[in-house]
């Protein structure tokens, strides 16, 4: 009986119970704050019990044009994902399969770029933007973020492919097809995991993202990130309503990682862990 | 004084029993194998002995020693795993010193050990490579090795040699025989290959589904098996078994079926009634084409497919409405789609009873 | 391995210009107009001044400016300390939770939520915890007499705080890789170990830890090169103060090109720390390729 395991290793679950409310606990304030009224936000004791009310949450919508700003980072995220997903694919597979001196090079710079610390070029990047009348607008955060989403997209990609038996991708061109087909109906399925995760992280990365769009967009194309820092005034810091955001923005996040864990997991340990 | 006793032991996982009450007696010395094809519950049992699964009911003693409650590190007995179990990032030396810590020897005393066991398996030039570097067959020695060093007293094996190649095999089984002659330990091995329990074992123990089918040495297994599932398993090619029906003739019993008929053997006479269905067993090797000296009966065959071995020839014939398999020599080899007489020793035909499958 | 023909393998080849088109212009261009912005005076507070070229002036500024190194030793410290609390975390915690115990994999799963949440939401949350006067922390410390702590208003403090805002973040993402690491060691050697008697210890260090060696490294690898870069955490949480202590280079660029708007400065000092992290990672990879080949 799965009691008597339970008891024998009571340590072990008051470990967990321990590591569990240090880990948990920020994401319970968050939820928990976004349902208090302003007079018990910092009550003490803390109000465990209360009266919860969604107060927050209108003022969210009516003094943002929060539903405005949720769909402008859902552009922002998903277009950002169409384009790294499909270019980055692309680019993995030819990495994965073309084995050439100058390919490690292309791959390593590809890579590389994600090391650049993204506060070097808000600056070029504005000005640019400035220039071509794109700021403000979604396509300047698509843009953006998929020069950082599609080296992710390459890194999740290739240790997919690499995955793949090109035996099949052989008896594909025996048979007639041609190199397109052959990735489009033979490869592709066959990493479809892949590609799910890597839509997820690119949608996850942009949706999360801040400094960019701080720094872009002004009030047309304002993402749910940059909005719930705006309640963040000199005077004051709108803690409930901070918090209703917060958790809007937490929810993709959350939504994924409980019902992807296991792809999330190949993912993210791709390359680093065998099999 | 026994080594290892089994007593009414049995694993459940959940409601679902998955070895039912055995019992077994291995004594000091001996080799004895746990035979049967997947899923018969060998393994569960040697791990029950191991310690590493534990017991639902029933006794284990080993050395005497009521162990259920014992950890596997307090019984005194070392393990050959199927998948080598070495450590990856220690050389062979380092392995057996690590498995040695724990009894906290003199480093002089786990130096003469290694060694030791370094001679006798041959591992010698191999002491400070790393198991990536090795092959199959020396990894399997350097776990062998490394169970010798803590000089246990009893060796269990699970299926040691499954993930070798062929020629492999047989040649890590020879090691495994002298092992054991030389060093007198008993021993408890788990296999479904029946050639490594005939060469190897001192007492076989035949299982299915959880139950122990017969237990004896090779010999006895191979000459009288208890039921049609040990005669089925043992021995390679497998008994020719046809089923047929006791019937009287001419005041004798007879066992009819298949469009033969065979006269019963005289030592089965009293057992078997008339109308009792029987399942008839001859060995490959117990057939030989008929020479005109035979004095039993003889029987025409036509030849199917006839499989040259070297020394032997295998026929697979037809010989009534029965399909059967000959063993014979390869000077004897007939062409194929020759109709032939094959004959057979009455006193080698085995009689189950059809309906239990118990021995006559 | 050439699985096709060489023109097929010439047409995959072409997959890959779309991605190095799009990152050519969204990498390249801008960091190319960074680094003319380096060699200029970039002044947008000072109005009057021409924008002209002034050579390495700012790259001598920047290189000899005790602000750059502070910020540079600001960044190691803090990325340092963070990497190692969460690779000994992370390893314990999921040594913890790879246990075959009810309930497991769904602790496994809550514990990967920290790391999916945007780091400014991140730094919003922690600034709740922390914040003078209300935050929770001190209240819960209260109760086990521990005296109010200045979390992130003190210089003593301000650096940890973000620590531990950022080991709270990051230690699910070292779990998750070794429990994954974990998962896929085979199990016989650990039998053998109960079989032998080898103590618990003993086994975590001699059999365990030399297999998860790469994958920590790995791990650690991607960390820190995420940890080089961190901004939003701190941004909300001190801004870089109080007095500089917790101004890492992503805050000290963002200060020369935003609060004292000298943008050629910045842009110079984002090329030397470029310059910085190109040749630790190539360190990296030079020691990692030797030690490589003395293993073979």
């Amino acid at each position: 009986m799965t009691t008597g395991r339970v008891r024998d290793n009571v340590v072990t679950y008051l470990l967990v119970a321990l590591v569990l409310i240090v880990f948990m606990t920020p994401i319970y304030l968050i939820v928990s704050s976004s349902l208090k009224p302003a007079p018990i936000m910092f009550s003490r004791p803390p109000a465990f019990l209360f009266t919860p009310t969604l107060q927050n949450y209108y003022d969210l919508f009516t003094m943002r044009p929060f539903h405005l700003q949720i769909l402008n980072s859902l552009m922002a995220a998903l277009g950002s994902t169409a384009v790294s997903v499909t270019f980055g694919s692309l680019a993995a597979y030819a990495i994965s399969r073309v084995k050439a001196r100058w390919m490690n090079d292309v791959a390593f710079w590809i890579l590389s770029t994600r090391m650049f610390p993204p506060i070097a070029v808000v600056v070029p990047y504005y000005i640019i933007f400035k220039s071509l009348g794109l700021l403000d607008t979604p396509l300047a955060l698509i843009i953006v973020y998929s020069t950082f989403n599609i080296p992710l997209t390459v890194w999740l990609m290739k240790g997919f492919f690499d995955e793949v038996p090109p035996a099949l991708e052989e008896a594909a061109q025996l048979d007639g097809h041609g190199v397109v087909a052959t990735f489009l109906y033979v490869v592709l399925p066959l990493a479809a995991p892949g590609l799910a995760v890597a839509a997820v992280f690119c949608f996850i990365f942009s949706w999360n993202e801040f400094l960019f769009a701080l720094m872009l967009t002004g009030s047309n194309a304002q993402t749910v990130t940059v909005a719930v820092m705006s309640f963040w005034s000199s005077d004051a810091i709108q803690w409930g309503r901070i918090m209703a955001g917060s958790f809007i923005v937490l929810i993709p996040g959350v939504i994924f990682v409980l019902t992807c864990q296991r792809w999330l997991v190949k993912g993210l340990t791709m390359g680093s862990v065998k099999g | 004084m026994s080594s290892v006793v089994l007593k009414n032991v049995t694993k459940r996982y959940g409601l679902h029993e998955v070895v039912h009450a055995i019992d077994l007696e291995v004594t000091e010395g001996e080799f004895a194998v746990l035979l049967g094809p997947s899923g018969c519950g060998k393994t569960t049992t040697l791990r029950m002995v191991a310690g590493l699964e534990d017991i639902s009911s029933g006794e284990i003693k080993i050395a005497g020693r009521r162990v259920n409650d014992v950890e596997p590190k307090d019984r005194q007995i070392a393990m050959v795993f199927q998948n080598y179990a070495l450590y990856p990032h220690m050389t062979v030396r380092q392995n057996m010193q690590f498995a040695l810590k724990p009894q906290q020897l003199e480093a002089k005393e786990v130096a003469a050990r290694i060694d030791e066991a370094a001679r006798v398996l041959g591992l010698e030039p191999l002491l400070e490579r790393k198991p990536s570097q090795l092959s199959g067959g020396q990894r399997q020695r350097v776990a062998m090795a490394r169970a010798m060093v803590r000089t246990p007293k009893v060796f269990l094996f699970d299926e040691p040699l499954s993930n070798l190649d062929a020629k492999l095999r047989s040649q890590v089984r020879v090691e495994i025989a002298k092992l054991h002659k030389r060093l007198g330990t008993t021993a408890l091995y788990v296999t479904h290959d029946q050639v490594e329990a005939m060469t190897l074992a001192d007492k076989i123990v035949i299982m299915k589904d959880g139950n122990i089918e017969q237990i004896g040495s090779p010999e006895e297994v191979f000459a009288r098996p208890r039921n049609l599932f040990v005669a089925s398993f043992i021995g390679s090619p497998a008994m020719n078994l046809i089923e047929m029906t006791v019937e009287s003739q001419g005041g004798r019993a007879v066992l009819k079926g298949a469009e033969i008929t065979i006269p019963a053997p005289s030592g089965a006479a009293g057992k078997i009634k008339v109308g009792q269905r029987v399942t008839v067993g001859i060995r490959p090797s117990d057939l030989h084409i008929a020479k005109p000296a035979d004095s039993g009966p003889v029987y025409d065959a036509t030849v199917d497919v006839s499989e040259f071995l070297g020394t032997e020839v295998l026929l697979d014939l037809r010989v009534g409405g029965a399909e059967m398999t000959a063993q014979i020599p390869a000077q004897e080899k007939p062409a194929e789609d020759q109709a032939i007489r094959i004959a057979f020793d009455l006193n080698a035909v085995h009689l189950f009873d059809t309906a239990s499958g118990v021995a006559v | 391995m050439k699985p096709i023909s060489k023109r097929n393998r010439k047409i995959v080849g072409l997959f890959l210009i779309p991605t190095v088109v799009v990152l050519f212009f969204t990498t390249i261009y801008p960091m190319l107009y960074a680094l003319w912005l380096s060699f200029r005076s970039y002044d947008l507070a000072k109005l009057f001044v021409p924008r002209v070229f002034v050579g390495l002036a700012n790259y001598q500024e920047v290189l000899s400016s005790a602000g750059f190194f502070h910020a540079l030793f600001i960044t190691f410290k803090l990325m340092a300390f963070t990497l190692s609390v969460q690779l000994v975390l992370g390893v314990g915690i999921a040594l913890l939770v790879a246990q075959r115990l009810p309930g497991m994999a769904l602790v496994r799963t809550l514990l990967m939520t920290p790391m999916m949440i945007a780091p400014v939401i991140v730094g919003l949350v922690w600034l709740f915890v922390y914040f003078p006067e209300l935050g929770y922390l001190n209240y819960f410390l209260g109760l086990i007499g521990i005296p109010p702590i200045p979390w992130i208003t003190s210089i003593q403090w301000a650096l940890t705080a973000i620590a531990i805002a950022d080991i709270w973040q990051w230690t699910p993402f070292i779990m998750m890789g070794v429990t994954a690491a974990l998962h896929s060691l085979s199990p016989e050697p650990y039998e053998a170990a109960r079989i032998d008697g080898n103590s618990k210890i003993d086994v975590f260090l001699r059999v365990t830890l030399p297999q998860l060696k790469p994958v920590l490294i790995s791990l650690l690898f991607l960390r820190a090169i995420d940890a080089f870069k961190i901004y939003d955490i701190i941004y909300v949480l001190t801004k870089g103060g109080p007095s500089d202590v917790t101004e890492v280079i992503s805050l000290y660029i963002y200060r020369q090109s935003f609060t004292f708007w000298r943008m050629g400065v910045g842009a110079a000092a984002s090329f030397v720390s470029l310059f910085v992290i190109s040749v630790l990672i190539t360190l990296f990879f030079r020691s990692m390729n030797r030690s490589a080949a003395a293993q073979a």
